[in-house]
């Protein structure tokens, strides 16, 4: 077992320990016009239980800056020697296992969906509004999930590479949520369907033309494999 | 010169540039008036040398060229040339001798306030584990030399000696720390992985941070520098902020509530995590007291609102949302009251990021269907484009003295990441390996 997996372990441990304290019972406004959506999100892995989405908050350790001056000495007419080190700032990076069973699990996803021909919706500029070819595209999408009643599917929403990467997030998520929502009104249980944004930072071009942009202004679904 | 003076000075310098420029589109009869100011100079500062004192041949001449060049970033300091003034000497010294007298005099005759010069070898000869670099300061107005440093390390460090050295002469003249020693966290694509890296904040000495191999997006600094807050994403299925430790390289998840949750800033006093979240429906920002651990939720809005960025009191905030439509930029207390729209120019405006003075917001404008730098001051009155030209310019991020702006953009053709003056002068570009570089962090100052 590998050090990341520790790590998150430890920190669902504290996640868990968190939910009876009071500043996390705290319950927040609703909101008003997107409330449906989180029906159907995944909730991520093993991660708390639905109902007390609090539990998501780990450990901070204090982060305050505790002095000034950064080891400055000034300049000194008769200088003792400083030693300088390096390096100390920044730990070498654990090489991780993960990185080698994210590959494996996402060609496993790729082949799935490329097996179920399930078709990508396109979308304009700036826009996440469903076209007629995205509807014909969800049609078909659709009548898969249905004649295939155990799939779990994702649908991922991506960005071309114009505009900033925090806001084509949101795009991105608005962009899934339509997609997930068409799915939905076509009779595709919500249960079934989970979105997340991968905003412009997963293109499949990469090229800086307008197809391309066209290519990655997209909902994408996945059929999920494994777990 | 207090900082005081300094700070007006570099105000009156960036507008009399986009005064120039004829670029500012605001407030402009204001501008004008403080624009005619013409209190702002450099110190004048010369390298006289650093030589090679036994040590590998390149040894004197790489501590110069990283020092000069950290002098010249400095914007405190006008590097001059001292050989076009008749200034040759290659060694001071100790400042004692009669030769260094004579080119005191010259500098003194030449305006040159400052000069500095050094000498670097071996600690011990045919030791070449121990590096030895000594510096002197010369002062023109007290007409003495003021004082030097001695360092001793690896030859490993030597540009983090420069560096130091560097960041004394700033902290002298200016009582601030210099940005020398800062550094620059940053996202490198690995293949279709997305990781975090830091490096020094003139593009050297790139480390790896991150290797789970998806997508780690958008980190920032915690105040005290020992930590960064970040997107990460859960078996890819699920967007956290996660929280890493930079010398133990310890990562741990802050926040994973469901949905989108992204663009973490914390407080200047580490004290409040702002971020937002689409785990109650659509993106809205919140505010985690990171003691407490209490969730206050900042915003009501149908709308999409993210990328808070504090205010350096942690008195307010300034956040995207897309309430009006296309992005634009908005004030709020950092408990959510009082929220009001900043930009009314442009269907485009986002990633804001405040300076640590205070006095400018740096954001993304669209302007002629590009994505460029723009400033504007938080009460809406003065504001200026710093970049132009192709490419989309992304992620600005302040320098800890405001005199910098560190930002990726796609004007080379990948992205990549550029430093830039406050003032829209001197484009330096940072990063030349790899297919893709982003989202740059400027450290706080140490």
């Amino acid at each position: 077992m590998n050090k990341t997996l520790c790590t998150y372990g430890l920190v669902l441990i504290m996640g868990m320990a968190l939910i009876g304290m009071p500043g996390c019972s705290k319950k927040s406004v609703q909101s008003g016009g997107d409330s449906q959506a989180t029906q159907g999100m995944a909730k991520g892995g093993s991660s708390g239980s639905q109902d007390s989405p609090k539990s998501g908050v780990g450990s901070f350790p204090d982060t305050g800056v505790q002095s000034s001056g950064g080891g400055l000495r000034g300049l000194d007419k008769n200088p003792s020697e400083e030693r300088v080190g390096g390096g100390t700032l920044l730990a070498k990076v654990d090489p991780s296992s993960s990185a080698g069973r994210q590959m494996d699990e996402i060609r496993a996803e790729q082949a799935a969906s490329a097996a179920a021909g399930l078709r990508d919706v396109l979308f304009a500029y700036d826009s996440w509004t469903i076209s007629e070819d995205g509807r014909q595209a969800l049609t078909r999408d659709a009548e898969w999930m249905k004649s295939t009643p155990s799939a779990q599917v994702k649908v991922e929403g991506h960005c071309d590479e114009r505009g900033t990467s925090a806001y084509n997030l949101v795009l991105g998520e608005k962009r899934a949520k339509a997609a997930r929502n068409y799915l939905v009104e076509l009779g595709v249980g919500a249960n079934r369907l989970s979105v997340v944004s991968y905003g412009k930072e997963r293109p499949s071009c990469n090229e800086h033309t307008e197809s391309c942009y066209q290519q990655n202004r997209r909902g994408h679904l996945v059929v999920k494999t494994g777990k | 010169m207090t900082q005081a003076k300094l700070i007006s000075a570099l105000v009156g310098g960036l507008l009399l540039v986009a005064g120039a420029l004829g670029i500012l589109e605001s407030g402009a009869a204001d501008v004008f008036l403080e624009a005619t100011r013409p209190d702002f100079q450099k110190i004048s500062l010369g390298v006289v040398g650093i030589q090679n004192a036994g040590g590998p041949d390149w040894l004197g001449g790489r501590i110069e060229e990283v020092l000069k060049k950290d002098v010249k970033r400095s914007l405190v300091f006008d590097l001059v040339d001292l050989p076009s003034l008749g200034i040759k000497v290659h060694s001071l010294g100790t400042g004692m001798e009669s030769g260094a007298r004579a080119a005191f005099k010259q500098a003194a005759e030449n305006g040159v306030s400052v000069l500095v010069w050094g000498k670097a070898g071996l600690k011990e000869a045919d030791k070449e584990a121990d590096v030895n670099v000594e510096g002197f300061v010369y002062d023109t107005g007290s007409d003495e030399v003021i004082g030097g440093k001695r360092y001793a390390g690896s030859p490993s460090v030597v540009r983090l000696m420069a560096h130091r050295f560097a960041d004394e002469l700033v902290f002298r003249y200016t009582g601030e720390p210099g940005i020398a020693r800062t550094k620059i966290a940053y996202v490198a694509e690995h293949g279709t992985a997305r990781e975090l890296f830091v490096m020094d904040y003139d593009g050297y000495d790139a480390r790896q941070l991150t290797a789970d191999g998806f997508l780690n997006l958008m980190p920032r600094w915690s105040p005290d520098r020992r930590f960064l807050v970040f997107t990460a994403y859960r078996n890819r299925n699920t967007q956290d902020i996660d929280m890493i430790e930079l010398a133990t390289g310890k990562r741990w998840t802050v926040i994973s509530l469901g949905g989108l949750n992204i663009t973490p800033a914390l407080s200047p006093d580490g004290n409040f995590l702002a971020f937002a979240s689409s785990h109650e429906g659509n993106s809205e920002l919140y505010r985690l007291d990171t003691r407490t651990k209490a969730l206050q939720r900042l915003t009501v809005n149908p709308s999409g609102d993210l990328s808070p960025s504090w205010s350096p009191t942690g008195r307010e905030l300034v956040f995207v949302s897309d309430r009006g439509g296309g992005p634009q930029l908005f004030l709020m207390g950092s408990d959510g009251s009082n929220v009001r729209r900043l930009t009314f120019e442009g269907d485009y405006n986002a990633a804001p990021v405040w300076s640590p003075r205070g006095n400018w917001i740096a954001y993304v404008c669209r302007m002629r269907k590009e994505y460029k730098l723009c400033v504007i001051s938080p009460d809406g009155q003065k504001r200026m484009q710093l970049t132009t030209g192709p490419g989309v310019d992304d992620s600005p991020s302040w320098s800890p003295d405001g005199r910098h702006l560190v930002f990726s953009s796609t004007a080379d053709g990948k992205s990549q990441i550029y430093m830039i003056n406050a003032d829209g002068k001197d484009i330096e570009r940072l990063t030349f390996e790899g297919t893709h570089n982003s989202a740059p962090s400027w450290s706080p100052a140490s």
